[in-house]
């Protein structure tokens, strides 16, 4: 074979292969470098976008916080006399009814000249007083109960724009949370296998009703998304993590789509079917959370289950 | 076929038969530009009409052409990227790794790089079936590529082909036995 010496242009052959070899190197390390610094930027976008996401959902929350309040507030005050004047009304009217039902006596009626009864009779017919006399509780009775209903929904838009501030004290989120099992005890049993996975947390300062109040939608949310599952467990579980108290309530029901997910914590919206859900358990929740100074999260996969995540802050020690 | 195949067994022709038989199995194959970059992608009928000419110059079958030009390619690419190597103990976990590390490697830097699909299984300790499939039919490759690595490792490996797609199956099925 031919020495380097006896060829030249083999010498430079060799060089400029070797000078090939490592331009292509570099190419290749390059490439690399691009696509792990395209990794990056796609990764940071995905973090902003969701970031985004929940900066116009909180921004939305709030906008309909402010709304709500005022239609609350608006709505609340003819609702009290509309109440009150019901009340009153039915007293009335039932004092009438009395006093026709007296005059309706048949010894009363047969004291009255010939001519008063067949005017009597006339007006009982024209006015038909029987009916009236037989549908006016019933129509009472539908009227309190419509009111009531008012009066319940009123009450928990305010409890979403957190009209309400109650008192606060320091609590064992851990403790309110099994209490608020052994309340749903009836609910759980022989239904949904519950896991615990609690750690002991310090103390919170929140109002335990409020907070009550989220762990059972929460819960009976979950239990709700487990009907149609197989083997349903709910797992809930507490830590602390950075001066927040973190819970978790994860169940392996039918989940929820994005398009779903956007909406859960805007009031009246539901995907239960209408008469079953005023769409208001979320968004209260999600007022009364806030209101605490926490974040409540949601990840949710269709047919995989969901998980809640709550987080509070901490009692500085 | 990425350029870097063509310019391994440009390497090959040269380090065996010199700068002449390249020149000449070349001008031999109208197909074949001779120009050949890494990174770029050739059409497949370039290099098999090059394995074609090799074969006739060589006067060898086609299939041992391949064979014995995955042998040699195995180690030009062990020098080109060592840290394949490097990072596996032993001949089989090296084999394992070619799915799930360096194709994974591969698809990063090329868009549509065109690899076989190779998955291993191990059948006992010294035995491992290869599963190979790829449009291009390029077992023998795969062969000479697997006794390339047998040597790097040091181990000595029979191979079998229990089903081939030049047979008509659907995919290649090679019996690798570590003997020594």
């Amino acid at each position: 074979m031919n020495t380097p010496a006896d060829n030249p242009y083999k010498a430079a052959y060799e060089r400029e292969r070797a000078a090939r070899l490592k331009a292509e190197q570099l190419l290749e390390d390059k490439s690399r470098e691009l696509y792990q610094q395209n990794r990056r930027l796609e990764e940071s976008y995905e973090q902003l976008q969701q970031q985004q996401a929940a900066l116009v959902q909180n921004e939305k929350l709030a906008t309909l916080g402010t709304l709500t309040a005022g239609v609350a507030h608006e709505i609340n005050n003819p609702l009290a006399y509309v109440i009150s004047n019901v009340s009153a009304a039915r007293d009335y009217i039932e004092a009438y009814d009395q006093l026709v039902r007296f005059i309706q006596q048949p010894e009363v009626m047969g004291a009255l000249p010939a001519a008063l009864q067949e005017e009597w009779a006339r007006l009982e017919q024209a006015q038909d007083l029987a009916f009236m006399q037989e549908d006016f509780p019933d129509v009472i009775a539908d009227t309190q109960e419509g009111l009531d209903r008012v009066r319940d929904i009123v009450h928990s838009l305010r409890s979403f724009s957190r009209l309400q501030e109650g008192e606060r004290e320091p609590s064992d989120l851990v403790d309110a949370l099994k209490s608020t099992l052994r309340l749903l005890h009836n609910e759980l049993k022989n239904r949904v296998t519950v896991e615990l996975d609690l750690d002991p947390l310090p103390p919170v300062r929140c109002n335990l009703n409020e907070i009550n109040q989220v762990f059972t939608n929460l819960i009976v949310n979950a239990v709700h998304a487990m009907e149609e599952t197989a083997r349903p467990a709910l797992k809930l579980s507490s830590r602390a993590d950075n001066g927040q108290a973190v819970l978790m309530f994860e169940d392996n029901g039918c989940g929820m789509d994005e398009g779903v997910l956007k909406e859960i914590f805007t009031p009246f919206y539901t995907t239960k079917p209408v008469g079953e859900g005023t769409g208001l358990g979320l968004s209260i929740t999600w007022g009364i959370i806030q209101d605490h100074g926490g974040e409540i999260s949601v990840d949710s996969e269709p047919g995989q289950g969901t998980r809640f995540v709550i987080r509070l802050p901490l009692m500085a020690e | 076929m990425k350029g870097v195949v063509f310019n391994i067994l440009e390497e090959m022709v040269l380090e065996e038969k010199g700068m002449e038989a390249w020149n000449e199995i070349l001008s031999r194959t109208q197909a074949a530009s001779g120009v050949y970059t890494s990174a770029i992608s050739y059409p497949d009928e370039e290099l098999f009409a090059l394995v074609g000419t090799v074969s006739d110059y060589l006067e060898i079958p086609a299939q041992s052409v391949v064979k014995a030009f995955g042998e040699y390619m195995f180690g030009a690419l062990a020098e080109r990227y060592p840290v394949f190597i490097e990072r596996c103990p032993d001949l089989f976990s090296f084999l394992d790794s070619i799915d799930s590390v360096i194709h994974v490697e591969v698809n990063k830097l090329y868009q549509n790089p065109g690899l076989p699909r190779i998955r291993c299984e191990r059948t006992a300790e010294h035995q491992l079936l290869m599963y190979y499939f790829s449009e291009r039919k390029l077992c023998m490759l795969a062969e000479g590529l697997t006794f390339g690595a047998a040597r790097r490792y040091g181990d000595t490996v029979e191979i079998r082909h229990r089903q081939c797609m030049h047979d008509g199956a659907d995919q290649c099925v090679l019996e690798v036995n570590v003997v020594a």
